[in-house]
C-alpha cells in the first residue's frame, strides 16, 4: 500500500493547500503540486486504470509522462495523463477504457479469455468476410481510450513560432550543462524538458543533487537561455525544426543546432504479473518519493541489474523509505560491491544471481509477494526451485534504453553496443549533437562534461566562436542487463503494457514468420500504443534476437516518426486562421440586410433580406429591379490588374486568346485565358486606357493565381511592361438596368449617351465628385456601367448612387440574383460551367479566340483540339416542366449511360421557365429531341436544348438599341 | 535608430499595443525608370531592395517613409501632411517613361510593447526579435495567411512594427491581431473606435 511520507523541504507539494477531488465517484484529497497519480497514490488508491486489452488493473509504471495505463477522463477531457497532469481542486476524474467503472469493470473477464485472443487475433478473425460485421461491432465497442465529450470546454491552444541558435532537448545534468556552455558563446539558447521543472533528475547522490541544483539555478538566471519546462519535443523536422508541445501551445522551434540530451528511459524487467499495481520502475518510485513524498510501499523489493538499483536504494533510504530486499539478476556485481555493501549495512538483504519469476497477488488483487528463481549470467534459469518473499512494492532497475527517437528523426543512426547493452548514436547529421546517457555516458560528472562538450560544439556549429570542450569517454560499466526477461508457463509476463503483449505473443508472431523488427511491430502491435514502445521496444528486440539466435547488433530498431509523444488534437488544431476579405463597403451591405455567402476567401452578399420577403422573393425582386428599373451590385471582388509599358498590348495578346494590341483606346474587349493545354482557366474584361496602359479584370477566385502566373510569364518573356495588382485597392460596382443611364448621368461629367459612350466603351472621369473608371459592359444583359474607384472612397460612391437611384426603384442585388441574370443571358462562369478540361471549342467560345495571332498561351494545343473534336459541349437547356428537384451537377442520362451534367440551373421568373447550362456529349448537342436529367430522387426529368441567350437574344437591351 | 513616424504610437506601459492607422497619403511607383524619376523629384531612396528610408531631401525630414520593395518598385507614405505625394501623383499623370503609378490603399497598423514578439510569433514565422535593424530592413511575408509589408524600427529598449496589408484583409488582420494582443493583456485602438480595447 502506497502512502504519504513526512514532509521534506524540497518536496514539490504544498501541504498547506489541500485539494479535494473525486476519482471514480469517490472523494479524495491531494495537495497543491501533486500530479493526479501522486495524489491518488498518496491517498492510498491501489488502481489507477485498466489495461487496454485484458482490462487488468494497473498503477504507476514510470511517473515520467509515459504511464499509458493511467490515462484519465478529467472534467470531460479524455486521455489526460495522470503522471504529469497537475491536480486542481474539484476535479472529477474517471479511468478510461472501463465498462461500469474502474473497480467493477465488466471487461475484466477478458483477462481470463486471453488464451483465445492470441497475437494476430485481429488478422485471423477478420479474414472471414461473413463474420466481419460482428467483429467490427464488438471491437468498436471494446476499443478506444476515453470518450469525446461535446460538453468539454473549448481551450485556446495557439501555435507559435520560436527561434534560437541552440536548442537543447533534455534538462538533466548533460542538458543543463550543454545549455550553459552554449550560452557562454553568446548564442541564444532554448532548453526544453517534459518534466515540470528543469533539473528534475532522480537517482543522484546528495552531492550530485546539490551540483544539479546549482546548475539549474544558473540556467534559470541566465539571460540568454529560454526555458521550456513541461514541454515535449514531439517531432524533429528538416533544418532543425522541432515541434515543442506544452499544455497550451505548439511551438515551431527553428534552431541552428540541436543538442539531444534526451537521456535514457528505464526499461522494465519481464516476469509474470509484472504489471500488478505496486510493480514499478525504480525511477518512478524515486520521482514519487522525492517530488510528492509518496512511498511505493512498506515492504519494498528492488529487482536489480545495475548500479542504479543500489543508488536508488540509498536515495530511498535517505528519504525515509526502507528497502527490504535487493534481488540482483547478476551473479557478479562488476564493481558495484562497495555500494552493495553500503546497502547491506542499512539492513537490506541482497540476493545475487536471482531473477523475479512472478509477482503474487492476494485475494483482493493487491501485490503481496514475489517468486524468484536462480539464474546464470545470461539470465537463463538455473534450477526449478522457486523461492518466495513477501512485499507490497517491487521496483525494477534492470536497464535503460536511450531516448533516441528524436535523434533518429533528425537523420542520425544508431549502433548497438554489447558493452553497454544499448543502442548508441553512430552517425550525426550536421548541426546535431548528443550528450549524456543517450550518448552512453552514465556517471554524473561525466554527464556534465559531455554536456559541456556538446553545448560548445553546438554553438560552434551555430556560428559562434567558443573553444572546444574536451571529449568524454563512454561509461565503462554496464547499466543494462542483456536479457531481463523470465519465461513463465502461464504467461502474463508483459513486454508491452500499452497493448498487453506478453513474451509468448512475440514468440508466436516470430514463429509465424514476422521475424524482423518492423514486421514484428506491425503484427504484434508492440510499440504501437500511446507510449510508442518507449518501455517495450528494446525487450521486444531481445525476444526477437533470442528467437533468431542473433545479437541485437544484427537487428535494426524500428523507424521513429513524429510525433515522439502523442499530441492532443487541440494542440494540432491550434488557433484557426481563416483569412477573410471584405470589400470596402462591407458595413453598408450589412446595413442593407445582406445575407452573406463565402466566395473564395471573400464574403459577398448572397441577397439582401427584407422583413416581409422570403429568400426567393428577395432574389426575384432583385432580378426584377435590374430588368425593369435599376440595381447595383458590388463587384469589387473581381481581380483587377493594371499593365503598363510599350509592350503591354503584346503581352496581353500572348496571355489571352483574343487580340488586344489593336484595341482602341477607350474600348474594352472580353478576354479568355487558357492554360498551355488549351483549357479555359479564367476570363474577364480588358480595357485600354492609354497607348501603353491597360486595365483588366479577372474572376473573383482567379485573381491571385492569374496575377502570379502573369508575373511569371513576364519574367520569363522579359517584355517591357509592368503589372500591378490593384484588386484590393480598387472598389467596383455594376450599376445596371434600363434606368441606370438617366440616374447616373447627373452624377458624372462623362457623357453617357450611346454615341459618346457606346456599348463596351471605357471612360475615365468623375462620378459623384470621385475619380472613377467606367466600363459599359453587359454581364447581366441590361444597360449598365461598371464603376471602379479607389477603395478609400467606395462608400461615398455607393451611397451617392443608392441615394440617387432609390427613388427610382433601385435594389442592391446579390450574387444569387446575378447568377439568374447572367444565366438568362447564357453567360458561363469559369469553374462552374467549365471544368478542368473544358476548352473554348467545347464552351462555344471560339468567338473570343483569335487563332490568327502568332502566339498565345494554349494556341498550339487548341489547334490540336480543333482536329480532335470536342469531348463535350456546353449547351443551353430548358426543362419541359419546372422541376425544382433538378440541381447543378445532376447527370444527363442517355441510353442508360452518363452523357453529361447540368452546370447551372434556375427558374427564371422573367422568362417563366426553368433554364440552365449543361456540358453534354457532342452527339447530343446536335439532337433535336429531349434529353433526360436524373434528379436526387432518381427520377428522369425531361429537358430540351435551347439556344442562348435565353433573354434578349439579340442583345439589344445592353446595347440600349431599344432604350433611350 | 529613428523609426518612421506614426500617428498612433503605442503606449509603453502596456505589454503590447496595437493601433490601426488612419488613412494616410500613399503612393506606389514601379518601372525601370522609377528610381531615377523619384530621385529627380528630390526623394532620397534606400539603396538596397527590401530596406526603407524615412528622410526626405530638401523637405521636412521624418515626414516621409520610402520603402524599396524591389530594384524598381517603391512604396511611399506621408507621415504628416505635405504636398509631396500630391506633387508626385501629378507628375505621374504626364506618364514619364518607364515610371508607373501603383495605387496604394493599404490598411496600416502599428504594434509595439514588451510582448510584441510574443504576438508576432503567433502570426508569422519570421524571427523579428532576432533580426538586426542595421540597414533598416523591411519584410514582405505572410501573416495569418495575409501578405503584409512590415517595417521594424526601434532601439535597445523596444521595437515597434508598422504593418501594411491589402485593405480588403484589413479588418480580418486587425481583428485577429487584436484577439491575440488582448490575450497578452494589450489594447487595440481602431481607426473608428478610439476607445476599443481588447
Amino acid at each position: 500500500m502506497m502512502y504519504r511520507l513526512d514532509p521534506r523541504s524540497d518536496e514539490w507539494i504544498d501541504r498547506s493547500a489541500p485539494l479535494s477531488f473525486r476519482f471514480e465517484g469517490r472523494a479524495y484529497v491531494g495537495f497543491q503540486g501533486d500530479s493526479l497519480s501522486s495524489a491518488l497514490c498518496g491517498a492510498g488508491a491501489q488502481y489507477l486504470g485498466r489495461s487496454f486489452k485484458y482490462h487488468r488493473p494497473r498503477g504507476v509504471l514510470s511517473a515520467a509522462n509515459h504511464d499509458t495505463n493511467a490515462l484519465f477522463q478529467v472534467d470531460g477531457i479524455p486521455n489526460v495523463r495522470g503522471d504529469v497532469t497537475a491536480l486542481r481542486a474539484g476535479m472529477r476524474i474517471c479511468a478510461v477504457n472501463t465498462f461500469g467503472g474502474l473497480f467493477v469493470d465488466r471487461a475484466r473477464h477478458l483477462d481470463k479469455l486471453s488464451r483465445w485472443l492470441p497475437v494476430g487475433f485481429y488478422y485471423k478473425a477478420f479474414h472471414t468476410k461473413r463474420l466481419l460485421p460482428r467483429w467490427e461491432r464488438m471491437f468498436r465497442r471494446l476499443t478506444g481510450l476515453g470518450s469525446v465529450s461535446l460538453a468539454a470546454p473549448r481551450e485556446i491552444t495557439p501555435k507559435r513560432y520560436g527561434f534560437c541558435d541552440v536548442l537543447v532537448i533534455g534538462a538533466g545534468p548533460s542538458g543543463l550543462s550543454a545549455a550553459m556552455a552554449a550560452a557562454a558563446s553568446g548564442a541564444r539558447v532554448a532548453i526544453v524538458d517534459e518534466a515540470p521543472r528543469l533539473g528534475a533528475s532522480v537517482g543522484l547522490s546528495e552531492s550530485s543533487r546539490q551540483t544539479l541544483r546549482q546548475l539549474t539555478d544558473a540556467v534559470n538566471h541566465s539571460g540568454s537561455i529560454t526555458r521550456h519546462p513541461g514541454t515535449v519535443a514531439a517531432g524533429y523536422y528538416a533544418d532543425h525544426w522541432v515541434a515543442l508541445v506544452d499544455a497550451q501551445h505548439l511551438t515551431k522551434m527553428r534552431a541552428k543546432a540541436v543538442v539531444f540530451a534526451t537521456g535514457a528511459i528505464e526499461t522494465p524487467a519481464v516476469f509474470r504479473n509484472n504489471d500488478v499495481p505496486g510493480v514499478m520502475l525504480a525511477s518512478a518510485a524515486l520521482r514519487l518519493v522525492s517530488r510528492y513524498r509518496v512511498a511505493p510501499g512498506r515492504r519494498v523489493v528492488i529487482v536489480a541489474a545495475n548500479r542504479e538499483a543500489y543508488e536508488a536504494c540509498a536515495e530511498l533510504h535517505s528519504m525515509g523509505v526502507a528497502v527490504d530486499t535487493i534481488l540482483d539478476l547478476r551473479d557478479s556485481l562488476g564493481g558495484d560491491e562497495s555500494i552493495m555493501q553500503e546497502c547491506a549495512a542499512r539492513g537490506v538483504e541482497v540476493v545475487v544471481g536471482h531473477a523475479p519469476y512472478a509477482a503474487r497477488r492476494d485475494r483482493s488483487g493487491a501485490l503481496c509477494g514475489l517468486e524468484y528463481v536462480a539464474v546464470d549470467a545470461s539470465g537463463a534459469r538455473k534450477s526449478a526451485a522457486v523461492k518466495r518473499l513477501q512485499c507490497d512494492a517491487i521496483l525494477m532497475s534492470v536497464g535503460w534504453t536511450g531516448a533516441a527517437q528524436l535523434f533518429l528523426q533528425s537523420g542520425g543512426t544508431l549502433s548497438f553496443s554489447e558493452e553497454l547493452q544499448q543502442f548508441l548514436p553512430a552517425d550525426l547529421p550536421a548541426g546535431v549533437l548528443v550528450a549524456g546517457r543517450l550518448n552512453g555516458v552514465y556517471d554524473f560528472d561525466a554527464r556534465l562534461a559531455d554536456g559541456r562538450r556538446a553545448g560548445s560544439a553546438a554553438a560552434t556549429q551555430a556560428g559562434f566562436e567558443i573553444p572546444a570542450a574536451p571529449s568524454v569517454s563512454r561509461s565503462e560499466r554496464r547499466p543494462s542487463h542483456a536479457f531481463p526477461i523470465m519465461d513463465h508457463p502461464d504467461g502474463k509476463n508483459f513486454v508491452d503494457f500499452d497493448e498487453d503483449i506478453q513474451v509468448k505473443d512475440l514468440e508466436g508472431a516470430i514463429q509465424e514468420g514476422f521475424d524482423s523488427s518492423e514486421l514484428l511491430k506491425r503484427y504484434s502491435t508492440v510499440g504501437m500504443g500511446p507510449s510508442q514502445g518507449k518501455h517495450s521496444n528494446l525487450n521486444a528486440l531481445r525476444v526477437l534476437a533470442r528467437a533468431r539466435n542473433l545479437s541485437l547488433r544484427d537487428l535494426t530498431t524500428t523507424t521513429s516518426r513524429p510525433p515522439y509523444h502523442p499530441v492532443p488534437l487541440k494542440i494540432l488544431a491550434g488557433r484557426g486562421f481563416h483569412p477573410l476579405r471584405r470589400t470596402p463597403i462591407d458595413a453598408l451591405h450589412s446595413a442593407h440586410g445582406a445575407v452573406w455567402m463565402p466566395a473564395g476567401n471573400w464574403r459577398r452578399p448572397e441577397y439582401y433580406a427584407r422583413a416581409d420577403e422570403s429568400r426567393e422573393a428577395s432574389i426575384d425582386a432583385e432580378v426584377w429591379a435590374v430588368r425593369n428599373a435599376v440595381g447595383i451590385i458590388d463587384v469589387g471582388t473581381l481581380g483587377k490588374i493594371e499593365i503598363y509599358g510599350p509592350q503591354a498590348g503584346e503581352f496581353l495578346d500572348r496571355v489571352y486568346a483574343g487580340k488586344y494590341s489593336d484595341l482602341r483606346i477607350g474600348m474594352t474587349r472580353y478576354g479568355l485565358m487558357l492554360d498551355e493545354s488549351g483549357v479555359i482557366i479564367d476570363d474577364g474584361v480588358i480595357a485600354r486606357l492609354a497607348t501603353d496602359h491597360y486595365y483588366f479584370t479577372t474572376t473573383t477566385g482567379g485573381s491571385a493565381t492569374v496575377f502570379r502566373e502573369l508575373l511569371r510569364l513576364n519574367a520569363l518573356w522579359g517584355m517591357d511592361c509592368a503589372l500591378v495588382n490593384v484588386t484590393g485597392h480598387l472598389a467596383a460596382f455594376n450599376f445596371a438596368g434600363p434606368l441606370s443611364r438617366e440616374i447616373l448621368q447627373p452624377l458624372t461629367g462623362v457623357a453617357l449617351d450611346d454615341s459618346a459612350f457606346p456599348f463596351l466603351a471605357a471612360r475615365v472621369g468623375e462620378v459623384a465628385g470621385l475619380q472613377a473608371r467606367l466600363m459599359r459592359v453587359g454581364f447581366v444583359g441590361e444597360l449598365g456601367y461598371e464603376i471602379h474607384v479607389a477603395a478609400g472612397v467606395a462608400s461615398s460612391l455607393w451611397q451617392a448612387l443608392v441615394a440617387a437611384a432609390l427613388p427610382r426603384g433601385l435594389r442592391p442585388f446579390g450574387v444569387e440574383a446575378q447568377r439568374v441574370l447572367r444565366l438568362e443571358k447564357g453567360h458561363f462562369i469559369v469553374g462552374q460551367d467549365t471544368d478542368g478540361l473544358t476548352d473554348p471549342i467545347e464552351a462555344n467560345a471560339l468567338w473570343a479566340v483569335n487563332m490568327r495571332k502568332p502566339f498565345f498561351v494554349g494556341q498550339r494545343s487548341l489547334r490540336i483540339l480543333e482536329q480532335r473534336g470536342p469531348r463535350q459541349r456546353l449547351v443551353g437547356i430548358e426543362l419541359n416542366e419546372p422541376t425544382p428537384t433538378v440541381k447543378e451537377c445532376h447527370l444527363i442520362i442517355d441510353e442508360g449511360a452518363i452523357a453529361g451534367r447540368v452546370t447551372s440551373i434556375t427558374h427564371s421568373k422573367t422568362l417563366n421557365r426553368s433554364i440552365g447550362l449543361a456540358l453534354i456529349a457532342p452527339h447530343l448537342a446536335g439532337s433535336v429531341g429531349d434529353i433526360r436529367i436524373r434528379d436526387d430522387r432518381g427520377v428522369l426529368v425531361s429537358a430540351r436544348l435551347a439556344p442562348t441567350p435565353f433573354y434578349d437574344p439579340k442583345n439589344q437591351k445592353q446595347k440600349s438599341e431599344s432604350g433611350l | 535608430m529613428s523609426g518612421p513616424t506614426t500617428g498612433a504610437a503605442p503606449a509603453t506601459s502596456a505589454q503590447v499595443t496595437l493601433a490601426a492607422e488612419a488613412r494616410r497619403a500613399r503612393l506606389g511607383v514601379k518601372g525601370p525608370g522609377a528610381a531615377q524619376w523619384l530621385v529627380a523629384q528630390g526623394v532620397v531612396l534606400p539603396m538596397a531592395a527590401n530596406t526603407w528610408h524615412s528622410a526626405l531631401a530638401n523637405e521636412a525630414r521624418q515626414s516621409l517613409l520610402v520603402a524599396r520593395l524591389g530594384s524598381a518598385e517603391f512604396f511611399l507614405e506621408e507621415g504628416a501632411p505635405s504636398q509631396l505625394l500630391a506633387r508626385l501623383k501629378q507628375g505621374l499623370e504626364s506618364r514619364p517613361g518607364g515610371v508607373y503609378p501603383v495605387l496604394r490603399e493599404d490598411s496600416g497598423f502599428t504594434m509595439g510593447g514588451a510582448a510584441v514578439h510574443d504576438v508576432l510569433n503567433q502570426v508569422c514565422n519570421i524571427d523579428f526579435a532576432g533580426m538586426p535593424l542595421d540597414g533598416n530592413p523591411l519584410v514582405m511575408t505572410l501573416m495569418m495567411g495575409v501578405s503584409v509589408l512590415v517595417v521594424p524600427y526601434g532601439n535597445a529598449v523596444g521595437r515597434t512594427y508598422r504593418i501594411w496589408c491589402d485593405p480588403t484583409f484589413g479588418e480580418y488582420l486587425g481583428d485577429e491581431l487584436a484577439t491575440i494582443v488582448g490575450e497578452f493583456g494589450g489594447t487595440y485602438r481602431g481607426v473608428q473606435d478610439e476607445s476599443r480595447s481588447s
